[in-house]
């Protein structure tokens, strides 16, 4: 039978209490993260807006590039083959996003769609099309983006009332 | 954030909303890009049609011009020009002199090399001698507020033009004069007005279809299954072991027979407890 000394025990309760500090922090920084994606989102959202805005400016407002620009960057691809591109790029994102649905969780993926659709508002104008073309990449946007928020949403506040309710069982 | 949680944190919510967000946006975006090639194949084909006006009157007025018969030619240009949907048709000289027009207040007014209708020809240093019909249509609302869609065909010099006894243009001049049509695109406009509607229309009953499609089978197929699981684990908790379990979905079945083999151990545990209890009662007493 072996005795257990008082210093043992303090030392033991010493590292339960380490321990705990520990989940502690993991669980607040596991937190911050998904409030995080969470803020991402929404941010990715409003960037979108905003560059859509810009375009649509540019689209009424600008003038179409110079001559020279344009012997410089060589001939545009024809409108007809971008909104070709466009419908197969929607496509490919909803088709994944749904895929990605299923898994447990993963991070915000919006921050590449922002780069296509940006490239889509280039080309377009580049072909002169943006004023016809703009509400189709426009809602391609809202679509792509707004079924990645919901993705997001959706894995990161259930985890997030799991972490909350960790951090309250570990006395917060 | 309770009620939005509430909202999507259900079967309905879960599934309606990915679905509808999906089939909307990704129809819309079709739905856009169709209509716009609709639209540039309608507005190529008004062009074309016009270009193939522009010819049948200048071969109309070739006679007339052989015999230099100005009269004839206004006769021409005034009635072509009375027609529903025309516009204007103008005749001007290569130094952009309107000679001959459907609007009497317009001839010998000087156009300049700017002019909308000279711009296509003479963009560069050098006037461009062959143009394609889509690159000599242009696009312009009038002063009435009307879109117009307007062409400008060259009217070409040939042997019987500079040959002709009472003539006096060179062979080496290449042009004779540029003949100019406007069509209204009123037409146009409408067809595209009803086409916009039917695709909203279209874009509509997809969005209705596919969530009223996902709500039913949802409905049929696991709201009201799990409803009826919920209220049997219910009435069964609550001691209810004799109710038929639901039936039509396996995995339901499968439940609410695991919950009732469940409940009826715990019950049959409980009445053996009730057995000792009296026993444990006269031994503590």
């Amino acid at each position: 039978m072996t005795t257990v000394k008082p210093q043992n025990i303090s030392q033991e309760a010493n590292g339960a209490t380490a321990d705990r500090d520990r989940l502690r922090r993991e669980t607040q920084e596991r937190i911050r993260f998904l409030r995080r994606q969470l803020r991402m989102g929404m941010l990715g959202m409003v960037i979108f807006t905003a560059l859509s805005a810009i375009a649509m400016l540019n689209a009424r407002l600008l003038p179409p590039l110079s001559e020279k620009t344009r012997q410089f960057l060589g001939p545009s691809p024809p409108p007809t083959l971008i909104s070709i591109a466009l419908v197969v790029y929607v496509f490919s994102a909803l088709t994944l996003i749904l895929a990605r649905m299923n898994r447990e969780f993963g991070t915000y993926r919006g921050w590449s769609h922002l780069g296509y659709l940006t490239s889509f508002y280039v080309f377009y104008y580049y072909a002169g099309d943006l004023g016809e073309s703009f509400w189709a990449v426009f809602v391609a946007g809202l679509t792509i983006l707004g079924l990645e928020n919901y993705r997001i949403w959706t894995s990161c506040s259930e985890a997030l009332r799991d972490e909350e309710e960790i951090l309250a069982s570990l006395g917060d | 954030m309770t009620g939005r949680r509430g909202m999507f944190n259900n079967f309905a919510g879960r599934a309606i909303v990915p679905v509808a967000i999906t089939m909307t946006g990704f129809v819309i975006v079709c739905s856009i890009i169709l209509y716009n090639l609709i639209k540039k194949d309608l507005v190529n084909d008004t062009i074309y049609h016009e270009a193939s006006l522009a010819d049948t009157i200048i071969k109309a007025t070739r006679y007339a011009m052989i015999k230099s018969d100005r009269e004839t030619i206004d006769q021409i240009v005034v009635n072509i020009g009375q027609q529903e949907g025309v516009e204007f048709v103008r005749i001007f000289t290569c130094g952009g002199v309107i000679m001959i027009s459907s609007d009497p207040a317009e001839q010998e007014v000087a156009l300049g090399a700017g002019n909308a209708g000279c711009i296509g020809c003479h963009s560069g240093p050098e006037p461009e001698n062959h143009l394609g019909p889509l690159e000599k249509a242009r696009q312009f609302t009038n002063a009435d507020g009307e879109k117009v869609i307007a062409i400008t065909a060259p009217i070409y010099n040939e042997p019987a033009c500079f040959n002709g006894a009472c003539h006096y243009h060179s062979p080496s001049q290449k042009f004779l004069g540029i003949l100019d049509i406007g069509l209204s695109q009123r037409t146009l406009e409408n067809t595209l007005g009803t086409l916009r509607l039917q695709m909203i229309a279209f874009c509509l009953m997809i969005l209705v279809l596919s969530v009223g499609g996902v709500s039913a089978l949802l409905r049929v197929n696991v709201l009201s299954p799990i409803r009826s699981l919920m209220s049997y684990v219910g009435d069964v908790s609550r001691g209810q072991l004799d109710r038929t379990p639901p039936r039509g979905v396996e995995e339901v079945e499968y439940l609410s027979k695991a919950f009732l083999e469940m409940a009826r151990d715990r019950s049959r545990c409980e009445e053996e407890l009730e057995k000792y209890r009296p026993k444990d009662a006269n031994m503590t007493s």
